[in-house]
């Protein structure tokens, strides 16, 4: 595994340099049931194709920012910072 | 002496000899001779001893892609001798033969172990009776391996190194192909690395009659910029990244655009005898000739399935080899060179091939004839001492399949091609089917001028031009080169047929892996370890799949091929390893530790000072007196903004909003599914600024889990990691108040800074910030400041405490006081599974605030079920300690808990430590039993600290 | 006042975190502007001949280096900041990390007052602003000489390629395994920045590479000015 990430900030790096946060997985806006909260604390999609993940530029500028990569192939289709989302 | 006159275009120099040994022997060579030019022009037939029988093997391919010449040079083995140039006074010794090359006792295997020793034999013949197995595997283990490596080295005396290159395109291989793709790329703008195995750039055309055309493309290419690398081979493709190894280099080439110019292997045929020494490819034998001027043998024969062998044939006669006969595999037709063979009196043989070939100790004869033919019929015995096969060619896809692209049975050319290859990699030459020469180049030039387009390089009239190279491609694809698919096996006859020469592997082994029911590819692979061995399957996969499809009755393409997976080429593992630096973190204090004498270990990513040599001692004297700890490697973090107290509420289950200016508390930090990730402590600077301390291993986590969040919920807040920035200094013990006043102007009295205050003032002249807590129980002054000074202010309070019985301690010190306090480690008490309630901290979660925070919910619900275990401390019965992870159980009861820390406190006299319990025994004065490496001890369960409970002491 | 306690004071010796390997290294010290500086080893003539035959590497760690928070691009000596490409301005460098972080780098003697300007832009500044003195955080080692870009190639997989990373290109990434930052500073000439723990490691891992393609360590004084080395391109 040694693709390469374009941090929103500071441009392509190895994939080495950056952290890893997981599939995006929205907290609950209000008391979840415990169901909800199982679910949100110990499920995930975990898809074979595209997913919208976390990543943070660990060895770099710091900051945390969204990539869209295909979990098959690690091809990374977009990365953006989260204020600059839609 | 095998060397023949001189020759034009020989890469030889004969002005200059060399001299190196081999098993001991003298051996001349000429500067640029490899190691097994010279050797077998000095009449060295047998090379190495194969890897389970023992057998002869000679020099083959003479292109590093078989694993017929490994030898040990110096102190580094499985070096390819048909490669590796000579140098001056190098020691070359054979492997894997004992007591020699010549006389190899091992090699009886090869007479009596046909039988006992098939795939997997280590785990049938040698697996009864049960008991004998570790002898027997004692003696398979000193049987098993190859050559020697050296225990240890002195450092740096053979030095390995990472190099990274990045460009806009990488070719890999420097054949006709790749070098005319090089210098198009670059030609145009590109910034280009070419990547080749051989010595010298050229690939076939070396040794094949293009010599003068290789030197023009490689200064082509040249002139234009590219970087070569020469002896070089690229061992794989990791998304893009391709590692090229170079001697003792490891460079990392990271490029835009790749072509893989990686052309093709010339492959062997499965005839009995097939590995015997004398047995060559035909590019083999043609290396030896045309660049080291090495006559391959006195009277050859040959037996091709395609005119590349017949080509070899003409040149081998040229060169004065004696040809006895062709077999060409092809029944009919008369191409160019067979016309040539015959106007030169050789015989040729149609529809015929290599049934057997004899000999002992090296080629005698060999046996042809019509591969179908009822036995006897049509066959001729010859003596030879060369035989020269050519078995067709399997494009070397292998890195072009990691990089993703596919291939699929071609059944007019007999190979895998390939069928797609991924956007970002051209593909170019044999390994595209471009096999002629013209029309090699012109791929390499379309495929380079490709790749550089793709990056926004060239003009419309390279554009133009590739448009038009690329339709010319198509259509001399259509028309491949006439050619024979040898049939699995070529004869019938006994004796072994190697169908993988890295392992020994034979025909018959393959048809017993399929009777034994490992009836696919990869299976087969795995359990004969066939294309696992040194070549990679350069010789072995084809004829492999051949003999599967044989085996299984399917077709080739059902076979197919087994995944292509990295290293391409044989590495040494030290040139994977790179440089042999660990990054690691050290306090601004670390010299002093070194210097007073610490014992220093790895704590995470930190060198630490464990103990000064007297753990005991160092703690009683912060009971007693007073001592200093450095304590550094906390991790720190500003928290800085108008939301600041917010954010700190939301991410800690208890309050900081409320936090007076100049006041610290404890917090610990739970995950929302209510378990505890770490601790520290907080001291609200100004109104809007915070300094929060980690744990020292939980820094960087903590740092990107609270930036995190802040990304998520987008409040008004700044955060910045002084982790390295500071410097900070435990200063504990009754005599600690006296030693720090003298060093500052702070009124450091009981009244004036009292505990849990957090005042900045300098200290020895330095700006600082005191935290007045206390982990290892005694009246304590965490003292912090800029690292630049974090010597200077070692030094000084050592120095102020030095009449005061002041001592520096390390950390297994500080992890006894702690424990006397039963002041938790996260990590060391907690795991995964903690949450505050067990851990005995409910007044930490404060699930009155009013707004929600990180584990909350998880926490309400552990809030109103009582905890299953319970975190407690506990009293040993005698003076065992209990090892760290022994199982607690109610007396006479079953295992239902662990021991988390443990140690001999001699301030307390007696040893206590902590423990997860079931949560019914979590009472002062239960009495438990410990399990202990086979002993069962018992203990008493403490639920209040061992020392100082009120913390009367600590608050003074 | 709040933060005095990150910045170094003139009244005790501050250190690099290379301190001792430099001295190690046979280097000669001399306090300047607080610090101990490495400004020479044995011979300065040898060591400005490596920076422009091979390479030499100097410790920097005594530069100034705060960081910005909030708005930066008013505080960016008049200009705004575009992501991966430091300004030179006022004998700094404007570094920017992100839309909302920059570090400035300048020499040692500058270091407490552009502090004390910055925090007082801050205090006026109508959004949210911190200013947070990094300069014991950091380690800082000036690479330079026709070798330098080879020396980093055994180090980081940053791309120094002057088509990638011309004159003034800043690249945070990855150095040694560890989180850093490369500034350009001219055309041979090269500033690394990483944890100041680190120090140590950081030292061996550069020297080592650079012994390998004829380097070695330079006292500061071996140093062309930054703004001299640009000349000279």
């Amino acid at each position: 595994m040694s693709y390469v990430l374009t941090c929103p900030n500071c441009g392509p790096r190895e994939v080495t340099d950056f952290g890893f946060g997981g599939e995006l997985n929205p907290r609950p806006r209000s008391t979840p049931s415990q169901r909800e909260l199982g679910e949100y604390n110990y499920f995930r999609r975990n898809v074979a194709g595209v997913q919208r993940e976390w990543w943070v530029h660990r060895s770099g500028c710091g900051a945390w920012f969204y990539a869209e990569r295909d979990t098959r192939t690690n091809e990374v289709l977009l990365t953006e910072l989260p204020e600059d989302a839609a | 002496m095998s060397r023949l006159p001189e020759r034009e275009g020989e890469r030889i120099d004969r002005s200059r000899t060399l001299s190196f040994s081999f098993d001991g022997n003298e051996v001349s060579a000429y500067e640029g001779d490899t190691i097994g030019s010279a050797l077998f022009a000095a009449g060295q037939r047998t090379f190495s001893r194969s890897f389970k029988y023992h057998r002869r093997r000679g020099l083959m391919c003479c292109a590093g892609q078989c694993p017929n010449c490994l030898v040990q040079v110096d102190d580094a083995p499985g070096v390819r001798a048909c490669t590796e140039p000579v140098r001056e006074g190098m020691k070359v010794v054979h492997m894997n033969a004992s007591p020699s090359l010549e006389l190899d006792l091992m090699s009886a295997t090869d007479v009596v172990g046909g039988p006992f020793t098939p795939p997997g034999f280590y785990y049938k013949t040698f697996i009864r009776p049960r008991r004998l197995w570790p002898l027997y595997e004692k003696v398979l283990r000193s049987a098993a391996g190859l050559g020697r490596l050296r225990k240890s080295q002195p450092e740096r005396e053979w030095r390995t190194e990472y190099r990274r290159r990045h460009a806009d395109v990488l070719v890999v291989g420097g054949g006709a192909a790749g070098l005319s793709a090089a210098a198009a790329a670059a030609e145009l703008g590109a910034d280009v690395v070419l990547a080749d195995e051989g010595p010298e750039p050229g690939g076939r055309l070396l040794a094949e009659g293009g010599r003068e055309r290789a030197r023009e493309l490689t200064e082509r290419a040249r002139l234009a910029g590219v970087e070569l690398l020469e002896n070089a081979p690229a061992l794989g493709a990791f998304d893009g990244l391709v590692p090229v190894w170079q001697g003792d280099t490891l460079h990392q080439v990271r490029a835009a655009r790749i072509v893989y110019a990686t052309g093709a292997i010339e492959q062997p045929l499965l005839f009995p005898g097939n590995d015997l020494p004398g047995v060559m490819l035909s590019g083999g034998a043609l290396r030896l000739v045309e660049l080291y001027a090495v006559k391959p043998g006195t009277r050859a024969v040959v037996a091709a399935v395609c005119d590349r062998g017949l080509d070899a044939a003409l040149a081998l006669l040229d060169a004065g080899v004696e040809i006895a006969c062709v077999a060409d595999l092809r029944p009919g037709g008369a191409s160019g060179p067979a016309k040539l063979l015959l106007r030169r009196n050789v015989a040729l043989m149609r529809g015929a091939t290599v049934l057997e070939a004899r000999g002992r100790g090296g080629l005698q004869g060999v046996v042809l004839g019509r591969p179908d033919a009822a036995d006897g019929e049509g066959e001729r015995a010859i003596g030879c001492d060369l035989l020269v096969v050519s078995g067709g060619s399997a494009p070397a896809t292998s890195l072009l399949s990691q990089s993703g692209a596919r291939t699929g049975y071609d059944t007019e050319r007999g190979q895998f091609a390939l069928t797609h290859v991924p956007s970002g990699a051209f593909a170019a030459g044999e390994v595209a089917g471009a096999g002629e020469l013209a029309s090699a180049e012109l791929s390499g030039a379309v495929a380079g001028a490709e790749a550089a387009h793709a990056l926004g390089f060239g003009d419309e009239l390279s554009h133009t031009r590739a448009e038009e190279g690329r339709r010319t491609l198509a259509r001399d694809h259509g028309r491949p080169a006439q050619a024979a698919v040898p049939p699995p096996v070529t004869s019938r006859r006994k004796g072994k047929c190697f169908a993988c020469l890295c392992e020994d592997v034979t025909a018959k082994d393959i048809h017993l892996s399929v009777k034994e029911g490992y009836d696919s590819i990869e299976l087969s692979k795995r359990y004969t370890t066939t294309t696992m061995g040194p070549c990679q399957g350069r010789m072995c996969q084809l004829p492999a799949v051949r003999l599967m499809a044989q085996e299984t009755g399917t077709t080739l393409a059902e076979v197919g091929t087994t995944t292509a997976r990295p290293p391409w080429h044989a590495v040494p593992m030290g040139v994977l390893a790179g440089r042999p630096f660990e990054p690691a973190k050290r306090s601004s204090i670390h010299g002093r530790h070194r210097e007073l004498g610490a014992n220093v270990l790895w704590a995470g990513d930190w060198r630490r000072a464990y103990d000064y040599g007297d753990p005991r001692g160092e703690a009683l004297a912060v009971h007693e007196a007073a001592g200093l700890i450095d304590v550094s490697t906390l991790g720190k973090l500003i928290v800085r903004g108008p939301d600041a107290g917010e954010l700190l509420d939301r991410l800690y289950p208890n309050r900081f909003s409320n936090l007076k200016v100049g006041r610290v508390r404890y917090g610990v930090i739970a995950s929302d599914a209510g378990r505890i990730t770490d601790d520290g402590t907080i001291c609200r600077l100004d109104d809007d600024s915070f300094y929060v301390t980690t744990t020292s291993s939980g820094a960087g986590a903590i740092y990107e889990w609270f930036t995190w969040w802040l990304a998520d919920w987008g409040l008004d807040v700044h955060i910045t990691d002084v982790t390295q920035g500071l410097s900070a200094v435990n200063l504990a013990g009754p005599r600690a108040r006296e030693i720090i006043s003298t060093l500052t102007p702070l009124d450091c009295s009981a009244e004036g800074f009292t505990y849990l205050d957090g005042k900045r003032a300098e200290v020895a002249g330095v700006p600082c910030l005191i935290l007045r807590i206390g982990f290892v129980g005694e009246v304590g002054y965490e003292i912090h400041c800029a690292s630049a000074h974090g010597e200077h202010l070692w030094d000084a309070l050592l120095d102020a405490g030095a009449g005061h019985g002041l001592r520096p301690f390390g950390l297994e010190p500080q992890r006894l006081l702690r424990l006397q306090k039963m002041h938790i480690l996260i990590g060391q008490d907690t795991d995964s599974e903690s949450n505050p309630f067990g851990a005995a901290m409910p007044w930490i979660v404060k699930l009155d605030k009013e707004q929600d925070f990180i584990g909350r919910w998880a926490l309400e619900r552990y809030a109103e079920e009582p905890p299953e275990t319970s975190l407690v401390g506990f009293r040993m019965a005698n003076g065992h300690v209990p090892t760290e992870g022994a199982v607690v159980m109610p007396v006479d009861g079953s295992p239902m808990g662990q021991v988390t820390s443990a140690r001999h406190s001699p301030q307390l006299g007696g040893v206590i430590g902590m423990a997860w319990v079931p949560a019914a025994l979590a009472k002062d004065g239960q009495r438990v039993t410990i399990s202990d490496e086979g002993k069962k001890l018992q203990a008493e369960v403490v639920t209040t600290p061992f020392y100082d409970p009120d913390g009367e002491v600590l608050r003074s | 006042m709040s933060f005095e306690f990150l910045s170094t004071s003139e009244a005790a010796p501050a250190r690099s975190p290379m301190e001792r390997e430099a001295r190690a290294a046979g280097a000669v010290f001399e306090r300047r502007d607080g610090w101990n500086v490495a400004v020479r080893f044995e011979d300065p003539q040898a060591e400005r001949e490596r920076c422009r035959a091979a390479v030499g590497f100097a410790d920097l760690s005594q530069l100034g280096k705060i960081e910005l928070q909030g708005e930066l691009a008013a505080f960016a000596g008049g200009g705004a900041l575009e992501l991966g490409t430091a300004l030179r301005s006022d004998g700094a460098w404007w570094c920017p990390y992100t839309r909302e972080r920059a570090l400035v780098l300048c020499e040692a003697a500058s270091t407490a007052g552009l502090r004390e300007r910055l925090e007082e832009a801050a205090e006026s500044s109508p959004g949210l602003a911190s200013v947070i003195d990094l300069s014991s955080s950091l380690g800082a080692l000036a690479i330079a000489g026709p070798g330098a870009r080879e020396t980093f190639a055994r180090f980081t997989a940053i791309d120094l390629r002057p088509q990638v990373t011309p004159v003034g290109g800043f690249r945070p990434g990855s150095v040694a395994r560890s989180a850093g930052a490369i500034l350009r500073e001219g055309e041979e000439r090269y500033l690394m920045l990483f944890g100041a723990a680190l120090g140590r490691y950081m030292w061996t891992v550069v020297a080592d590479a650079a012994a390998a393609l004829g380097g070695g360590p330079v006292g500061v004084d071996a140093l062309d000015p930054v703004g001299q080395a640009a000349v000279h391109a």
